[in-house]
């Protein structure tokens, strides 16, 4: 390659003997110069950083410990005393920690969710919730077949402290339990999660998680909700599709911590599928009920006993 | 199309996911006795151990955060950095993948015309990475021939994407050459033509040429801001994949990704068992349809891809994209065009003869005074001792 040109420096590169032999006054006007320029910047920098955070707090509405609540409400098939009793208990856990509620219907996203099951409209209801609280730090989603039974243990004591979530965390744990190939990653640590969530004995259960706001959520939720994984007839449609997301899309699974059932997801004693140990005790964060999910809210008996549990729990704090 | 198993789903049964049961990789839907459909069917466990065994990299891991490796990395780092970052241009940062040996090997016999294309192809790319200081890495996809055994073939780009990645952690950005591809221009660095000015070169509103009639941006009400940008953030940093469209859509014979979190994600959804079963025989390019749904399918792609108008690093012979020549694809001699494309030339066009013909042309085109001076000198010698035997 003879004619090849010979590759050209960057005048960055150049030897810097030049600066070394300025003369002393040279050096004193560059001092002075110096001197200015940086107190101007320092000056601009506390000027931009008052009104930008003048502006952020402007638009933080979502509650001051940003977290947001989503609860997707079928207000098709649900009484409307179903309805006001989980809005009860969803309002009176976000009052006493700061958070914000996000309720949804099942029927905003008809259109969007198609022939697929309807179960599949928390997907879009949590991308909304993004969309509409911005600037909030986490995505709770919880089932309308469950009750938040602690009102006073927040989210963050409970389970996101990064101490007490490294001590919850599983590790090296089957995603499809209880001996699925894949598992979660041995050495995963608090700080790289941006999806915490449960299992009950059969795998993956999308009733109880908890999502950081950012560009990973956003990857994830458009990935669940991708048309294929809906028209793909997953038996468990959405549950389903996580758990096959999880064991192929090593970059999910390298975010998500998976924690103990019970720690928020436990299952009422006559739900069948509980993990072990992962039936409801008392002073569990949420109490779930799953067999209310098939059999509609009118049978679930078992819903209204805890129901006026927590309500007496709550009267007398 | 070779799959080693029947893709269709049984009415009304529902699946899970397919083949990660232990000891399993069946296709019939859980709680459905077995059937005897006469396949062979793929364990998933024996293709990941198959997997590993090839690969020298895991396709996927998540970095050790020990103390000693968090140390090692830490004392490591400006050392390499020092040693690798050549001072004169910046070309560490950019790595030419060529991808070789696609159509022959094995599978079918390699004759003398594909052995010039591919020597003179690599050739081609070399001397242009070396003029650069590019770090240029030829893919062979002679050892990914297992892949057309199971069913990813022809998913392997994104397997050897993420393995070169993983090689060069010094580059920034990756840029994929189909082996059937001519560089015209020696003399244009990657910097000048596209990176150092990002923004005035890349369209991100495919509005603004959209053979595919896709819908941008994607108009669902629950999508943020961001997601419902037609530009996405107009910011340069947030894009991770350049490529171009041709006459009928996404094209990927010419295309650049660069190091980051987004474009893990993107390889990692790229290919979905779950999306291929269904897909397959509706995605005639294979890796390149996929990247078109998924681009439509799932808005967060959209605000991480450029698209650079085609003959900007990709443009096409004549018989590409029609007949007629046509400056929206085809090659132009006049405008010194950076790259070309010999796209689908093996589908009833000639290879070799198309390389062969750019090679010239580009010849002629970056000839120097010298060459005529030499060329002169080589004449006389050639009458007066007879002229040498010309080697490809």
């Amino acid at each position: 390659m003879q004619f090849a040109l010979p590759p050209r420096k960057s005048p960055h590169e150049l030897p810097g003997h030049h600066s070394t032999r300025l003369p002393l006054y040279r050096r004193k006007q560059l001092k002075t110069v110096a001197v200015i320029g940086i107190s101007i910047f320092a000056f601009l920098y506390i000027l931009s950083h008052i009104f930008s955070s003048s502006s952020d707090s402007l638009s933080a509405s979502a509650g001051t410990a940003g977290v947001v609540i989503v609860t997707v409400l079928d207000r098709q098939s649900f009484s409307e005393g179903y309805i006001s009793k989980i809005i009860a208990n969803r309002e009176d856990y976000a009052k006493r920690h700061g958070y914000t509620n996000f309720f949804a219907s099942v029927s905003d996203y008809q259109e969007t969710v198609g022939d697929a099951p309807k179960s599949w409209a928390l997907v879009p209801a949590m991308r909304h919730a993004l969309a509409t609280y911005p600037k909030a730090k986490y995505f709770f989603h919880t089932s309308p077949h469950a009750l938040i039974m602690n009102p006073t243990a927040s989210l963050t004591s409970h389970i996101l402290d990064r101490k007490r979530l490294e001590s919850l965390m599983m590790k090296d744990a089957s995603i499809v339990p209880p001996n699925g190939i894949i598992k979660t990653f041995p050495h995963l640590k608090e700080q790289n999660t941006d999806l915490v969530i449960t299992q009950d004995s059969e795998g993956l259960r999308s009733t109880s998680f908890i999502l950081k706001n950012g560009e990973f959520a956003r990857f994830f939720l458009d990935l669940w909700f991708d048309p294929l994984f809906r028209t793909y007839n997953f038996v468990k449609a959405e549950t389903h599709a996580l758990d096959h997301i999880l064991q192929w899309h090593p970059t999910v699974l390298a975010r998500t911590a998976l924690i103990p059932q019970r720690t928020l997801n436990a299952y009422s004693k006559d739900s069948s599928g509980a993990s072990p140990n992962g039936t409801y005790r008392d002073g569990d964060l949420i109490i779930s009920f799953p067999a209310c999910d098939k059999a509609g809210t009118r049978d679930c008996q078992e819903f209204h006993a805890y129901y006026e549990q927590w309500l007496k729990k709550v009267k007398g704090s | 199309m070779s799959l080693s198993r029947s893709p269709s789903p049984h009415r009304g049964g529902g699946w899970s996911s397919p083949g990660l049961i232990p000891g399993s990789g069946r296709s019939s839907p859980r709680g459905f006795s077995p059937m005897t459909r006469g396949v062979k069917s793929v364990s998933w466990t024996a293709a990941k151990a198959k997997s590993d065994e090839l690969h020298k990299y895991p396709s996927f891991a998540t970095r050790s955060d020990g103390f000693f490796s968090r140390q090692k990395r830490k004392i490591s780092a400006p050392i390499v950095q020092l040693y690798r970052q050549s001072p004169l241009s910046g070309g560490s940062k950019f790595v030419i993948i060529l991808a070789s040996n696609v159509e022959g090997g094995v599978m079918e016999w390699k004759g003398a015309r594909e052995w010039a294309v591919e020597r003179n192809s690599i050739r081609n790319k070399r001397e242009y990475a070396r003029k650069w200081g590019y770090k240029l890495e030829v893919a062979n996809m002679l050892a990914k021939k297992r892949y057309s055994h199971e069913w990813r073939e022809s998913w392997e780009k994104v397997d050897v994407i993420r393995e070169i990645m993983r090689k060069n952690p010094q580059a920034e950005w990756f840029w994929w050459l189909d082996l059937n591809t001519w560089i015209m221009e020696y003399g244009t660095s990657l910097q000048s033509h596209i990176f150092d000015n990002i923004d005035s070169h890349v369209y991100r509103d495919i509005n603004e040429y959209n053979p595919l009639n896709i819908t941008h941006p994607p108009p669902q009400f629950y999508l943020d801001e961001l997601a419902r940008a037609p530009t996405g953030d107009g910011d340069a940093s947030s894009l991770h994949l350049l490529l171009s469209q041709d006459c009928s859509g996404f094209s990927l014979g010419s295309f650049f990704l660069r190091r980051s979190v987004w474009t893990e994600r993107l390889l990692d959804a790229w290919w979905d068992p779950v999306m291929y079963e269904q897909m397959h025989s509706q995605w005639p390019h294979k890796e390149q349809s996929a990247l078109e749904y998924i681009y439509q399918s799932q808005p967060w792609t959209r605000s991480g891809i450029g698209f650079l108008p085609q003959r900007r690093i990709n443009s096409f012979p004549l018989g590409a994209c029609g007949d007629d020549n046509d400056p929206a694809f085809h090659y132009q001699e006049a405008d010194r065009d950076f790259v070309v494309n010999m796209a689908s030339c093996m589908l009833g066009r000639d290879c070799w003869s198309e390389i062969y013909t750019y090679r010239a042309i580009s010849n002629d085109l970056n000839r120097s005074p010298w060459d005529g001076v030499s060329e002169q000198i080589r004449g006389v010698r050639a009458k007066i001792f007879g002229a040498p035997d010309e080697v490809d």
